[in-house]
């Protein structure tokens, strides 16, 4: 084991990446998701303690190895249990527990008050799902103009939030 | 904090909207495990998105996004206005008013007079030039000349002092003055004359100018 390697640090900067990654691969509403990420956690504190993290790689890519490959045991697991019943959707739903969903509140409340030529770009885009080079025909205006105004749109309300 | 554009802030939202497949989104993942600048980015970017996706019904139902901005939504908003039955109606009501403002109207202008008169006698349309006289004259004039218009053409001279002096009708370009009409005219005074022209059936057709003139005093 690295010598400059502190566990505590490693768990407080790795648990929200490999939460996200997890809550994205199997979606908030897989209850078990927490459980992964705890074993994931376990999984990599274990490794580092015995020695199996030996610097080939960077820490992080450990880590990634490891929730990747959890992910796809849990997968193999669930299926093997549900075989013969549809899958469960795996779409991520970020919006369940309280605190997100209170983002979202806010952050809506922010998007209504944008100009309409930036609302109407993260509608098409986000909302509706269309590609830029869509929504670039749909509104008459460049690829490069719908960059710009998603971008903008986000600077926006990044400062509207702040507030 | 480093200013520097990372590679794969481009592919966040492909990631993030699923677009994003095989070794291209291991790469990408592996990358945000490496970078935490990219995962604070996409952890936002998510938390937008999420947003947008819960409640983007409500956001975007006040003002409908308006559809491609061409010039078709509008021709067909003016084309639906009628229908196609209306639309022939309109289209032969406008192309016999074409008919009647080019075609037909311009005739009617040839057969009207081509002039008019009004109180001061201004003269408009075809012109009528008379030819003598037309300056001051040391005798008394034996004839009056104008100018011809056409054949058939009747020509009435009137010649006026303070009032009409003496008038006459004549087919000829000229009038000879009478010797009972010359006695009346005398030097120093000035004089005016004037021709109208008449066609065949009476109508009027052309009035010339009022010409003055002075017969000078011999010494």
């Amino acid at each position: 084991m690295p010598a400059e390697l502190n566990l505590d640090e490693i768990v407080q900067k790795y648990r929200p990446v490999v939460s996200f990654k997890v809550k994205k691969s199997l979606g908030t509403r897989t209850p078990d998701w927490e459980d992964v990420v705890n074993e994931v956690i376990t999984q990599v504190i274990e490794k580092v303690k015995k020695g199996e993290f030996r610097g080939e790689s960077s820490i992080g890519t450990f880590i990634y190895t490891i929730t990747s490959r959890r992910i796809i045991d849990y997968i193999r697991q669930k299926t093997k249990v549900l075989k013969g019943i549809p899958e469960p959707s795996i779409l991520p739903d970020p919006c369940d527990d309280t605190e997100s969903r209170e983002r979202a509140r806010i952050l809506g409340e922010a998007i209504k008050r944008l100009k309409p030529k930036f609302k109407e770009v993260l509608d098409l885009y986000y909302y509706q799902e269309l590609s830029r080079e869509e929504v670039a025909q749909r509104l008459g205006i460049s690829p490069r103009r719908v960059s710009e105004r998603l971008n903008y749109a986000q600077k926006l309300l990044r400062k509207m939030i702040k507030r | 904090m480093s200013m520097k554009r990372c590679k794969f802030e481009d592919q966040i939202d492909n990631y993030l909207l699923n677009r994003l497949e095989g070794g291209d989104r291991d790469k990408f993942e592996e990358h945000y495990f490496n970078c935490t600048n990219c995962f604070q980015k996409i952890e936002e970017r998510n938390d937008l998105i999420a947003a947008i996706k819960s409640r983007g019904a409500s956001i975007f139902k006040e003002e409908p996004v308006p559809e491609r901005k061409t010039f078709v939504p509008t021709f067909e908003k003016i084309y639906s206005f009628f229908t196609p039955r209306q639309w022939a109606t309109a289209a032969i009501s406008a192309a016999l008013l074409l008919v009647a403002v080019f075609g037909i109207l311009p005739q009617f202008r040839k057969s009207t007079p081509q002039f008019f008169l009004s109180e001061n006698e201004v003269v408009r349309g075809e012109s009528l030039s008379l030819i003598s006289p037309i300056i001051d004259v040391k005798v008394v004039p034996s004839f009056f000349e104008w100018k011809q218009l056409g054949q058939d053409v009747e020509y009435k001279i009137y010649i006026y002092n303070d009032k009409l002096l003496w008038t006459a009708s004549t087919k000829e370009n000229r009038v000879d003055v009478p010797e009972d009409i010359k006695q009346l005219m005398v030097a120093g005074e000035k004089y005016s004359w004037q021709v109208r022209a008449f066609s065949s059936k009476g109508t009027l057709i052309a009035v010339s100018s009022k010409v003055q003139f002075q017969i000078k005093a011999t010494e």
